[in-house]
């Protein structure tokens, strides 16, 4: 399960604008919706289209042009908050703290298109065509909720269905697709810089487990450099640095999926469980870095492109990205 | 009991002796003498009848490491005790990284916690509930003078790390459906994921990170960087941090970790960088005819610039790592660039056509490309393309330029970029820079010629 979807289309919704989306996105972070909303997001579109188009939907990307953090404060934020509505008996209902955030976002969803009752596929289809079938599905998500919130479209920009193309005409097409997406930043998987990290705190401390080697990259860690030592003449010039693991990339923790916390309970077994049907397992989040880039520097549309996979028996329901590996092959070619 | 182990037990009983006592010691305080509940209380805080209602007790707690209630105060269901080790060890971060060393969590009525702070108490490294846990005849002993009694209150403690009967989720929890098969549109094809707040995970984070806010070795840190002295520390700063406030006014109520973090629950930022356009002003009335001290103005650039510098300086040898982490800090350089190009192409174009613009020539073929729709003379030079060169020349100079003037004569003079550029006065390599160039930056602007056309 861990191989992207190979995809035959795109199917781009530039700038879908979000209002009030939840910005906690684990128990250990904000900022940012979890990127398992958006492929929660992928499915619920592809379940309400109900096979209207023969279209599958692999993966989704996202790029975030700008957002509205609902914080104050500034070097520790407080979460902006609403008063709600007093409980059924007239009390104070509990307040649970909700992060929300405004974005401006478009996403790149990766599409399958297939031939079905003799029709073509959709993707490969002419122009108008793929044209009102990419506006559907926006309206489609402008009536829907991301991360909880409401979504609108902005009528100056086109949503497009694009068949992807082969060979060198690919990343000349790439290249068109992602200036389209400037100014903006896309989420990438770095689960590589965990572990390269977690080796090089090692050196220093056998004891360094992941948790360590995922805080040091979430922060930033400033020393002193260029200390001039004190002469007769001069006091000591003393400068603070803050010193980055990739050179101004812009890594932040994420959430990326579950873990079990025990076996998978058959349907039915848990009390006040969503729905009788489906067997329920409890889980915790499970959190990676990412690295927000410049659509620039992506160079395949697979760059930026997140699936999910399900590996019950090893207790992992994850979502992946593989940015970084195809930097590993570029480092060996 | 053994005889020889009978001093061991002793030592335990008079462990737990104390701890009552103590806690007698706090309700007595300010009490009168004369005040009649002094003598219910001496009453209650005699220890076998202390344990005895807090074997009772124990049953109202649970020792947990991953709870309902931190996700919602009002959700009521099935709490978690799921030892770190026994996890599986995913290749990412979770409550497996703890290994053996972590803090549990009790949730259930915050009146019952003083039972577990007595489970809690160690001797020799071990705690009472991991001795009673592992049936210790010493400290089973321990819990009351008659044999029968201590064992029938042994198994009232322990079960505080057992998961309620009938296991539950709640309205109120969350619960979100995970495709585990192929098929997004047959219900079959999902689980239910039930995520609990891992409270041990979250305290080992609390811990860190109060540690580097407030922690003594911290703030010498901090002091010795306010006064601009050396350090042999480090700083850790976590941009945007936020606080999450858990169970309101009654953190305890959530659990005791949260009690014991005040209800503060820190969240790590994930946020993008920011892009804001009402920070780009046109380049009208320019220094030097040029966007590029403005440019250079911006902090992400100036960072940029200064980590370029600080790395060429620092000598690093001469190999693909070099090159590669050179070539990335430049090619960021370029993105920003062209994000400041993108940036002012989305104003009304044709703006330096105005008398006041001072802008050079190819700096408004570039930046305001689109007043070539109007303007036949501007479309024709920029079908040139000469700009393109001009304004590659000018970014190059503007860089070299920016390097040279930080550095100090010793500094440049050290460098290994000029002693390898054989004594060019611009010590950063334009044959570089201009690859790099090229390749960001003309083919991008040449794809926008053709879908200009």
């Amino acid at each position: 399960m861990s191989e992207l979807p190979s995809s035959n289309g795109l199917l781009i919704v530039p700038h879908l604008r979000v209002q009030n989306a939840n910005a906690i996105s684990s128990p250990l972070t904000w900022g940012f919706p979890a990127i398992s909303a958006f492929i929660g997001l992928m499915q619920a579109v592809e379940r309400r289209l109900e096979g209207r188009f023969a279209l599958m939907f692999d993966s989704v990307g996202v790029v975030c042009h700008s957002h509205d953090a609902q914080v104050t404060g500034g070097y520790q934020r407080a979460l902006r908050l609403t008063r709600n509505p007093v409980n059924e008996r007239g009390e104070t209902a509990a307040i649970v703290e909700e992060g929300r955030i405004h974005l401006d976002i478009t996403l790149i969803f990766g599409v399958s298109g297939y031939s079905e009752d003799g029709q073509p596929d959709p993707v490969q289809g002419d122009w108008q065509k793929r044209r009102t079938i990419a506006a559907e599905i926006a309206n489609l998500l402008g009536s829907m909720r991301i991360a909880g919130g409401s979504v609108f479209l902005d009528p100056q920009h086109q949503p497009v269905l694009e068949p992807l193309a082969q060979g060198e005409e690919r990343s000349k097409q790439f290249r068109r697709l992602r200036r389209r997406w400037l100014p903006g930043f896309a989420l990438v998987s770095r689960d590589d810089l965990l572990q390269n990290h977690l080796q090089q705190l090692r050196g220093e401390n056998a004891s360094a487990d992941l948790l360590d080697a995922w805080l040091d990259l979430s922060r930033l860690n400033l020393r002193v450099q260029e200390a001039r030592p004190a002469s007769e003449s001069q006091p000591a010039k003393v400068e603070w640095r803050a010193q980055r693991v990739v050179p101004n990339g812009w890594l932040v923790p994420i959430p990326v999926g579950y873990g079990a916390l025990g076996p998978l309970q058959a349907a039915g077994c848990v009390a006040n469980a969503r729905d009788g049907q489906t067997p329920l397992r409890f889980v915790e989040s499970l959190y990676s870095i990412g690295q927000w880039l410049s659509p620039h520097r992506l160079r395949d549309v697979d760059d930026l492109l997140w699936y999910a996979s399900a590996a019950p028996e090893a207790g992992l329901y994850r979502c992946h990205n593989l940015y970084s590996q195809t930097l590993c092959t570029d480092d060996m070619e | 009991m053994n005889a020889p182990s009978s001093s061991r037990q002793q030592a335990i009983r008079s462990l737990i002796e104390r701890f009552i006592a103590e806690r007698l010691a706090t309700k007595l305080e300010g009490l009168a003498d004369d005040d009649p509940k002094r003598a219910t209380l001496l009453a209650q805080y005699a220890p076998d009848v202390w344990l005895e209602d807090a074997a009772r007790r124990a049953g109202q707690i649970q020792a947990v490491t991953h709870t309902l209630k931190a996700i919602h105060p009002d959700a009521k269901g099935t709490n978690l005790y799921c030892l770190p080790n026994s996890l599986p060890q995913h290749a990412l971060v979770g409550s497996h990284c703890l290994g053996d060393d972590f803090a549990g969590d009790v949730v259930g009525n915050a009146a019952a916690l003083d039972v577990y702070k007595l489970l809690k108490l160690e001797h020799d490294g071990q705690t009472l509930l991991d001795l009673l846990l592992a049936a210790d005849a010493d400290a089973i002993a321990a819990l009351h003078t008659d044999d029968e009694q201590a064992r029938s209150l042994a198994p009232a403690f322990t079960g505080i790390t057992r998961a309620r009967d009938g296991l539950a989720s709640h309205t109120h929890g969350k619960q979100l459906y995970w495709l585990v098969g192929d098929d997004p549109r047959n219900d079959e094809h999902y689980h239910l994921l039930a995520p609990l707040y891992a409270s041990s995970l979250a305290h080992r984070v609390y811990q860190a990170i109060q540690a580097d806010r407030f922690g003594e070795p911290a703030k010498e840190a901090r002091q010795a960087r306010r006064d601009k002295q050396f350090h042999p520390g480090v700083i850790h700063e976590y941009p945007d941090l936020a606080v999450q406030k858990l169970g309101g006014t009654k953190p305890q109520n959530i659990s005791q970790l949260n009690s014991e973090r005040r209800g503060n629950n820190y969240l790590l930022a994930s946020l993008p960088p920011s892009w804001q356009p009402r920070d780009v002003r046109l380049p009208i009335r320019t220094r030097d005819g040029s966007i590029f001290p403005a440019f250079g103005k911006r902090p992400a650039v100036a960072e940029l610039v200064r980590s370029l510098r600080d790395f060429l300086l620092s000598g690093p040898p001469a190999n693909v790592h070099t090159r590669n982490s050179r070539d990335e800090l430049l090619t960021e350089l370029i993105d920003e660039l062209l994000l400041y190009a993108v940036e002012l192409w989305a104003f009304e174009p044709g703006w330096s056509a105005k008398p006041e613009c001072n802008l050079n020539r190819a700096e408004q073929l570039w930046l305001d490309f689109r007043r070539a729709e109007h303007d036949a003379i501007f479309a024709s030079e920029w079908r040139r393309m000469e700009w393109l060169t001009e304004v590659r020349e000018r970014f190059a100079n503007w860089l070299n330029a920016r390097l040279v003037s930080k550095l100090s004569v010793g500094d440049v003079e050290n460098s290994y970029w000029v002693k390898k550029a054989g004594g060019n006065a611009l010590w950063l390599d334009l044959d570089w820079l201009n690859r790099a160039w090229v390749e960001q930056f003309e083919r991008e602007q040449r794809d926008l010629e053709a879908e200009h056309e």
